[in-house]
């Protein structure tokens, strides 16, 4: 297996006092494409940016190709690019802004060639657009131009932060298309941001969970926070709002976010034990995992979200569809606490 | 107030003959008040750039000071310099009382808390987001402050016009440090004084008329390059 592009240790980052990131260990692999999946101030943005090196963890080390790395390093500022949430351009044309890492780094070639084609890349026309002024793009046009600046710059490595997320539709997937042509024409490892678990699930070799800034798993968890309530002695439970009963062993404290993993599903129907939790559910969404071709299910419980691994082998895998209720099971000794 | 009409045509008369002495004064004044704005601004836009960057202790009484010293009253600087270059004071071997180097290094010190203060409030005002922008296209720290400077170089235009009129229209510094020697240190302003006081009204309003002659040239000039960059 190549050595990790990255590897991080012992990484632990504060905002005024307060930890907003803590990674005991994490590596990845070049040429990969790496999701992150988690709430809102999970930790995602933090953890680009410190592979992003634009700023330092206030502990811990960042290794880029075996070298310890940090803002403004050499070895790599010019190899790794991010690019942010929300579109941002500088004051300047289309052009200058496309342009404007290129110049950055010297080199020959056309300026306005290579500035064509990275437009190109994320559907919008030279001619019509270089020459424009920063302020005369609409919020998707903006998110693109920003994009082809950082595709000009083939890049070893692509930090994409919520890249849809401020975009339409149409914008949405034309950024989807440039982000994995850009890896497959230059093998570039992609690390992705989203809440858009089904994009994330069908594109990553990879997807991690992060919530309070720590990597809780690899994403197919569901996260259920408190309060939990002591059914009887030892055991331990909270009521759902559609009236079923969440089992899970003592919690370290009555608040604590609780970490689910359903069992994959079967064909056979399984019995509810002391180990087993069943609950009911209603299929809302379908999607296949191209690397490993699973199919996953979203299934509401509750109203919350869990996601049902299928069986790969076709005879062992249930026929439900999306609108189905159906049965989910996971081990009560096997949920984790965050 | 007949005098103002008066003062109006004869302005245009000084002007348009060419008149040694007026042109003196001005060549003078925007002398001086280049050599001034230039130092101030090499000076006081990287300290204002670090003022209003970098978060650091004490940093809310350093732009509490600054922001009391632009009202510094000009007598009151050109008294202080006056008192370092006169031949008694601590600088008065560099012989620049009376000299057109001694008003700039007056008038600097006038200028400088501008140019920080306004350069420090136009970063401050930068969007959180430009850095990660610059960095993650792989700036050095260098180009990092460079082109931050280019993004908020309207708010650091408008803080050296601020600056550029301050220093043009003062009349404390010139008066003290300069003298207002006829041909060598009489800038528009302590000659409008003087002609005031010996009742040359005309003379005074034509030298003010170039004073706002000057500024609306140098208005224009910069409504052209905010349009063009």
């Amino acid at each position: 297996m190549a050595a990790p592009i990255f590897e991080i240790n012992a990484l632990k980052h504060e905002y005024a006092g307060r930890t907003v990131l803590e990674i005991e260990h994490l590596g990845i692999r070049p040429a990969s494409i790496v999701g992150l999946i988690g709430p809102n101030g999970s930790g995602k943005s933090t953890l680009l940016k410190m592979i992003g090196l634009i700023e330092k963890p206030t502990k811990g080390e960042i290794q880029f190709n075996g070298h310890k790395v940090e803002p403004f390093s050499e070895e790599a500022r010019f190899r790794i690019t991010l690019l942010p949430q929300e579109p941002f351009l500088m004051k300047r044309n289309v052009f200058a802004n496309v342009t404007y890492g290129l110049k950055l780094r010297g080199g020959g070639g056309s300026l306005m060639k290579k500035a064509h084609k990275a437009l190109a890349m994320v559907g919008l026309e030279g001619d019509e657009f270089l020459q424009r002024p920063w302020y005369a793009l609409s919020g998707g046009e903006a998110q693109r131009v920003a994009l082809a600046a950082r595709l000009a710059l083939k890049p070893t490595v692509l930090l994409l932060d919520e890249p849809t997320a401020s975009v339409d539709a149409g914008s949405a997937q034309l950024i989807k298309e440039a982000a994995l042509r850009a890896r497959q024409a230059s093998g570039t490892t992609l690390v992705i941001a989203s809440h858009d678990l089904q994009w994330l699930f069908e594109i990553c070799d990879e997807v991690l969970h992060l919530f309070k800034g720590k990597i809780l798993g690899k994403g197919r968890e569901t996260v259920i926070f408190g309060p939990w309530h002591e059914l009887s002695a030892g055991q331990w439970g909270k009521v759902l709002p559609d009236a079923q009963l969440l089992r899970v062993p003592a919690p370290p404290n009555p608040e604590a976010p609780a970490l689910i993993d359903l069992l994959p599903a079967v064909t056979e129907p399984v019995p509810e034990t002391d180990e087993l939790n069943r609950l009911k559910g209603t299929v809302s969404r379908l999607s296949l995992e191209k690397k490993t071709g699973h199919v996953f299910a979203t299934v509401l419980v509750g109203g919350h979200p869990f996601t049902l691994r299928m069986a790969t082998n076709q005879k062992e895998r249930p026929h439900i569809y999306p609108g189905d209720t159906i049965s989910v099971h996971y081990r009560i000794d096997q949920v984790k606490w965050v | 107030m007949d005098f103002l009409f008066d003062g109006f045509i004869q302005a245009f008369a000084l002007l348009l003959s060419g008149n040694a002495e007026t042109y003196s004064a001005i060549k003078v004044t925007l002398m001086v008040s280049s050599y001034s704005l230039g130092c101030s601004l090499v000076i006081g836009i990287p300290l204002g750039f670090g003022l209003g960057y970098f978060t650091f202790r004490g940093k809310k009484s350093i732009r509490t000071v600054v922001d009391t010293l632009m009202a510094l009253p000009t007598v009151f600087i050109g008294l202080l310099v006056y008192a370092f270059l006169t031949h008694r004071g601590p600088l008065g071997d560099f012989g620049l009382l009376f000299t057109l180097p001694g008003i700039a290094v007056g008038q600097t010190i006038l200028a400088l808390p501008i140019v920080i203060g306004l350069s420090a409030t136009a970063v401050e005002s930068m969007d959180n987001k430009l850095r990660l922008a610059i960095m993650s296209m792989g700036a050095n720290r260098r180009q990092l402050f460079l082109t931050s400077l280019w993004e908020v170089r309207h708010g650091l235009l408008a803080g050296s016009i601020a600056a550029y009129g301050r220093v043009m229209t003062e009349v404390g510094i010139s008066m003290m440090v300069g003298g207002n020697i006829k041909w060598h240190t009489r800038t528009i302003t302590t000659a409008i004084a003087l002609e005031t006081n010996k009742g040359q009204f005309g003379m005074g309003v034509a030298l003010g008329l170039v004073l706002l002659i000057i500024a609306f040239g140098v208005n224009i000039s910069v409504s052209f390059l905010r349009r063009r960059y």
